[in-house]
């Protein structure tokens, strides 16, 4: 048997049957060919629709388990539909199926029937869904992805000084244009909330413990947060903040003076930042 | 390459491990022998479910069992996925890490199915080199499991048996013999499961899978979604003796309830260690009807899919 690249080479044969039925699972119309055993019974055609049926609806399944409000807000037959279309147009390419979900909100906004109108004339109900997939994959990735329990070391206390704190790597900072962490929330409690209003919202989104939480922020303070993370500390935050809005320094770092109970500790105690650097041992 | 010893442990009854269940294990640490975590949940994990793992592996021996290898896909094996299974059995102290004959997709797709092979001597060939690469890459003998099938390939002139048999004394790989994949696929291409294991190289099983499956009006699907049948129970007690008592799993993946009904069902298993296989019963079970029950999925995997919904909060807006 030869080798490429150190690795055998298949038998064209065998290819030829695998691109074949790869292809008859994921466009199943019109799937025919020789290699179905027609002496079996049930005719061949009945066995392969087991697979090309299962194959769709397990797919379709694992969506809804990663976009539950979505498929709330839709319903779950028209989800299904769009789970359908966006599995064809983006079958899988991952041995995980965590990934199934990556290119869904994007995918949305490009099928969207009034793409090409302007942002004011659209309808604002796929705006909504848009976000709300947004929001879902995003506190998806957030679960499994890298996260701060195994630094704990690098927690910061109240007393630690500005110039140490860092925004925590793993957080996520979001805006969209409808409440749909309050969305979310509200199909996990198990109620039957309907769309929302269009109102911005500005959100933390972290995870602690291995449970994601989101914080719902002003937006002002979702600049300054995203200052921090550019800038690497508070302090240097403020700096970034100051200019964004080209306002003193001093008026800046006077505003966050008076925001150390109200927010600053809340948002220490929270998890929002990490230690620049680690601490030393004594 | 490692050798042996440890494949040959007989580790008991085991339970897979599964999402909805993590909960209930970390509280309860339930009195079950072992554990068997699909390799693709966790091999990635930066979260819970890796963090969950390492818990258990601490407490109870674990065998990774993979769905994305793709042993017979005309793609090139992914060597970075193959040492990242690496990493993840030599962190949790895998017992064994196995998989399907199967392939999943090509062309760089993925179907997440067990898709069927042609069993012939190409094949055959094919296969056998890629497993020796897997086991060097893994740096112990692969473990592999038979799949259920729906098909037979006009292509195929090898039994299944006699396919497994050939790649084991080709490349010293091991065997996870699924029972209910027997039933299922005997079944559906009308051979007897009797002659299916009478020809089965049962000196290289390490390992017995059990799990439910649902009668189609003309077939029956590997839906692991309801109890053990009564004909593969039957097939188990063959199995079992003829392995001298193979380390034996019970999956629930569909519609699954909670953990002291899945380990109830896997004690049943008790039952059926000792005595003489039940022909009459095993013969009814072929024969009985479909269910009314519409055919449910094969190969379910929505349960790989952790809940993150379940494990997330909205802070009061004060900040």
């Amino acid at each position: 048997m030869s080798e490429s690249k150190g690795q055998p080479s298949p038998p064209a044969s065998l290819r030829d049957f695998q691109d074949w039925m790869l292809g008859a699972l994921v466009r199943p119309e019109g799937a025919s060919g020789p290699e179905l055993d027609v002496r079996v019974h049930p005719p061949a055609r009945v066995r392969l629709g087991t697979y090309q049926r299962s194959y769709i609806a397990r797919l379709g399944k694992c969506l809804a388990g990663q976009f539950p409000a979505l498929c709330h807000a839709l319903g779950p037959e028209l989800f299904d539909d769009f789970a359908r279309e966006y599995l064809r147009a983006h079958p899988s390419t991952s041995h995980s199926l965590y990934a199934l979900g990556r290119r869904f909100p994007a995918w949305l906004e490009a099928q969207r029937p009034d793409r090409d109108a302007a942002a004011a004339q659209r309808e604002a109900w796929i705006d909504f869904m848009v976000d709300l997939a947004d929001y879902e994959w995003r506190l998806f990735e957030l679960f499994d992805g890298p996260g701060p329990e195994r630094e704990r070391e690098r927690e910061p206390t109240a007393d630690c000084p500005d110039a140490e704190l860092a925004l925590q790597p793993h957080l996520v900072l979001a805006e969209h244009r409808f409440p749909v962490a309050w969305y979310y929330h509200e199909v996990r409690a198990g109620r039957r909330p309907s769309v929302p209003r269009r109102e911005p919202s500005a959100s933390v989104l972290l995870r602690r413990d291995y449970a994601t939480s989101t914080f719902p922020v002003t937006a002002l303070h979702l600049r300054f947060l995203t200052c921090v993370r550019e800038r690497g500390s508070v302090n240097a935050g403020l700096v970034g903040l100051a200019e964004v809005l080209g306002r003193p320094l001093a008026e800046i770092e006077a505003a966050w003076a008076a925001q150390r109970e109200g927010v600053r500790r809340p948002w220490i105690e929270a998890g929002f930042f990490t230690r620049a650097r680690p601490r030393t041992r004594r | 390459m490692q050798d042996a010893p440890s494949l040959g442990h007989h580790l008991g009854l085991g339970v897979g491990l599964r999402n909805v269940h993590f909960d209930h294990i970390l509280r309860e640490w339930p009195a079950v022998d072992w554990f068997e975590a699909i390799s693709e949940n966790f091999m990635d994990s930066g979260g819970r479910p890796g963090y969950v793992l390492a818990q258990i592996a601490e407490r109870y021996p674990v065998v990774l069992h993979g769905v994305s290898m793709s042993i017979g896909s005309c793609d090139p094996l992914d060597r970075d996925y193959l040492r990242r299974l690496r990493a993840l059995a030599e962190g949790v102290g895998a017992r064994w890490v196995s998989d399907h004959v199967c392939w999943t997709g090509v062309g760089g797709v993925n179907s997440h199915d067990l898709l069927p092979l042609p069993l012939t001597e190409e094949v055959l060939a094919y296969v056998a080199e890629r497993v020796r690469v897997v086991q060097d890459i893994l740096g112990r003998p692969l473990v592999l499991e038979n799949p259920s099938t729906y098909l037979r390939l006009r292509a195929s002139t090898l039994r299944e048996p006699e396919f497994l048999a050939a790649l084991v004394a080709e490349t010293g790989c091991r065997l996870l013999l699924d029972v209910n994949n027997v039933f299922v696929s005997c079944f559906n291409a009308g051979e007897d499961p009797r002659s299916y294991l009478d020809a089965f190289p049962f000196e290289a099983v390490v390992q017995l899978h059990l799990a439910g499956h649902q009668r189609g009006p003309e077939h029956i699907v590997d839906t692991h979604d309801q109890p053990v049948s009564e004909g593969v129970w039957e097939l188990f007690r063959l199995a079992w003796q003829r392995t001298g008592g193979a380390s034996t799993l019970l999956e629930w993946d569909g519609e699954v309830p909670a953990f002291e009904r899945v380990h109830a069902e896997l004690l049943r298993a008790r039952e059926f260690m000792a005595g003489e296989l039940d022909h009459g019963r095993l013969d009814a079970a072929l024969r009985r009807g479909p269910s009314a029950a519409a055919e449910g999925l094969s190969t379910p995997v929505d349960f790989l899919v952790p809940s993150v919904m379940g494990r997330s909060e909205l802070a009061a807006e004060a900040l």
